[in-house]
């Protein structure tokens, strides 16, 4: 049992920076009905825009998290005005290239400009285990679990309470509605994408400490946030997250019992068979129509 | 002919033969540098990029070298399109070929077909299984490391129950093999295997099923990120066993990704370990490598240096052919930086490969055993 509760306690730290990845591609779904296959290479670049933030500024993970959010916010603006809004009334395939071609060059500017050594970025708070009863715990896992629930319940209040959240919330639902409405959708479109980058880049510098960053090791966290996203239910933030923390707690607990490659299949069966009971996902609505 | 007219014609004769002579001292080589610098192996690939540019900076006086060095990427197709481009322009001396398997495999063909000398280090048992002359490949194969792999855990930590963990790539899969037929050949049996996806962010898992079966050595064979994650969460969990990785391990850019006290008793197979110095010669390599990369040189690194070195090597003493280049790495012996390389008669130069050791003290390990394996 303390076996199953030890590997529980990675899945869930493992799971916390999956929903990161999520919460952002499902921000730019919502607002742009566009996938952006960008997103897993941008919490890349937000792992290395730590580690550069770092050898630049020797400070703890937690006081460089704002700076590394602040700098991608600023970039995902950079991909909404060249990959998005150009675009926009073109087949959704055009976008769903572009933010293919984003990935690409993400990768390529950061084997340029970093190399093709994994890195790490500093820890949030500092290096070693605790033991709480009788599980040993990284204070990373921990870390990364409380910053993420911080950042998940941080989005929540942005959309439920502010002026901005009820603007970005009335773009996503119907753009020529918020248009008329006096709703700059445009800046709303542009506001989202840099939400979402910054939430990659929050988690890019919580997993660049425990797991490493490499120019490529954004490509495998776009298709788990992909498959989150699925079983939560395309559009649904609460699904997003609840889809990541599941499929990592699924991931390691198959592995350790059986392997990881039947994890991994067992993984996209269990998508199979909830797409087959539950088209829209867990948390989905059954019907959904976009403007 | 008039007595004048004789001594004219006699100085023109000498004058034209020491031109001659000059020439072929003088040997004009084209060596592009065909290897992954972008995608999953870049890692690998930029250290065999570093190696072939550094040596062919250091071409010997008389031998002129043009060089280019051009991405595969990761698939095979990059490869070929690689190669065909760099013999647009004439058929190069030689090359410095990727290290990816799939790609070599994808080159062999094309290599046969122009002449070229390919000049690899990379792993693949296969490359020069298929009776292909113009493959030469500078760093052990599998059959070689983890043998002394093997050995390492049988013969010097006495262990008897290892669980092997390995990645499901080829590379993966490969050493996989060897090691097993290795500890078969020892009389030990793996208490436990099995295969990691290269994407996998948690090994606790994996760790806890190794254990599981209580063995008395974890033994690697994982890519430097993977490996590096597992003996991170193999120290936090304190297994209590020794771990002895795979040639990851030793790359300096794997282990700087790990506390020296993460590192204290983890020990890996490689060919040669740059870093840990043992002879001037060596230190002089790292030092200039330091220099002109500003990283830290691996073996890869140094195996590649040590295959453009021996061709540069022939085309001082007159081979500027791709056939001579051929030849010359087919027939000679060459005393490289790692080791002294000569071919089995397949293109396969190295036959030694080691074990290094991390005391905790810091990320430089040192070399506590040498395997000489007769080819």
């Amino acid at each position: 049992m303390t076996g199953v509760a030890q590997l529980l306690v990675n899945g869930v730290a493992l799971g916390a920076a999956y929903a990161l990845v999520a919460l952002g591609f499902v921000l730019v779904l919502n607002a742009t009905s566009a996938v952006n296959f960008a997103q897993g290479d941008l919490v890349m670049a937000g792992g290395f825009l730590a580690v550069a933030l770092a050898g630049l500024i020797p400070l703890p993970g937690i006081l460089l998290l704002p700076l590394v959010a602040a700098l991608m916010a600023a970039l995902g603006l950079l991909v909404s005005l060249l990959a998005y809004l150009p675009l926009r009334h073109r087949p959704p395939v055009s976008v769903f290239i572009s933010t293919i071609a984003v990935g690409i060059i993400l990768q390529n500017g950061a084997t340029l400009l970093f190399g093709p050594e994994p890195k790490a970025a500093p820890p949030l708070f500092g290096g070693g285990t605790l033991e709480i009863a009788g599980l040993l715990v990284p204070k990373q896992s921990l870390a990364v679990v409380a910053v993420a629930g911080l950042l998940i319940l941080g989005q929540h209040w942005l959309f439920a309470r502010t002026q901005l959240g009820r603007r970005l919330r009335a773009t996503a639902q119907d753009p020529e509605m918020a248009r008329a409405c006096g709703i700059p959708v445009t800046a709303m479109v542009a506001a989202t994408f840099a939400l979402g980058a910054a939430l990659a880049g929050a988690a890019g510098l919580l997993l660049s400490n425990q797991f490493f960053v490499t120019p490529t090791s954004g490509s495998g966290l776009i298709l788990k946030a992909y498959i989150a996203v699925t079983i939560g239910g395309w559009g649904s933030v609460p699904g997003a997250v609840a889809g990541a923390l599941l499929i990592a707690a699924f991931e390691v607990l198959v592995s350790a019992t059986l392997s990881y490659s039947a994890a991994t299949a067992a993984l996209y069966l269990a998508l199979l068979a909830i797409l087959a009971v539950r088209p829209q996902g867990l948390f989905g609505e059954a019907a959904r129509s976009r403007a | 002919m008039s007595a004048r007219k004789s001594t004219l014609f006699a100085a023109a004769f000498a004058a034209a033969l020491s031109s001659a002579a000059g020439s072929a001292a003088a040997a004009d080589l084209d060596i592009p540098v065909l290897v992954p610098v972008t995608g999953f192996l870049a890692l690998e690939g930029t250290s065999q990029r570093n190696g072939a540019v550094l040596a062919i900076r250091e071409a010997p006086e008389g031998v002129t070298v043009r060089s280019e060095v051009i991405d595969t990427g990761t698939s095979p197709e990059g490869a070929v399109t690689a190669l065909e481009r760099a013999s647009g322009r004439g058929t190069p001396t030689a090359v410095a070929a990727s290290m990816l398997g799939t790609q070599m495999l994808a080159m062999l063909p094309l290599a046969d077909e122009y002449g070229i000398p390919l000049v690899t280090v990379s792993g693949t048992a296969s490359i020069t299984e298929r009776g292909n002359p113009w493959v030469f490949r500078f760093f052990p194969g599998d059959g070689v490391t983890k043998t002394a792999h093997a050995r390492y855990v049988a013969e010097e930590l006495g262990k008897r129950r290892p669980a092997v963990i390995y990645q499901t790539t080829a590379y993966g899969q490969s050493g996989q093999a060897h090691l097993r037929d290795a500890f078969g050949k020892l009389g030990v049996e793996p208490v436990f295997e099995e295969g990691v996806d290269p994407g996998i962010r948690d090994m606790l898992p994996v760790l806890t099923k190794a254990m599981a079966a209580n063995p008395d050595v974890l033994v690697l064979h994982l890519h430097s990120g993977p490996t590096a994650l597992f003996v991170r969460q193999a120290t936090a969990m304190n297994p209590g066993v020794p771990i002895v990785a795979g040639s990851a391990m030793h790359q300096p850019s794997t282990a700087a990704l790990l506390e020296p006290a993460e590192l204290r008793g983890v020990c890996a197979e490689t060919s040669a370990s740059p870093v840990s110095g043992g002879s001037p010669e060596m230190e002089r390599f790292t030092a200039e490598y330091r220099t002109a990369f500003g990283t830290e040189p691996d073996a890869f690194a140094l195996g590649q240096y040590d295959g453009i070195r021996m061709v540069l090597d022939a085309a001082a003493k007159g081979a500027d052919t791709p056939e001579a280049v051929r030849d010359a790495l087919a027939k000679g012996t060459y005393r490289g930086l790692a080791m002294t390389y000569h071919s089995d008669g397949r293109g396969n130069m190295a036959h030694s490969a080691v074990i290094v050791c991390y005391d905790g003290s810091s990320r430089v390990p040192a070399v506590v055993k040498r395997y000489d394996v007769a080819p």
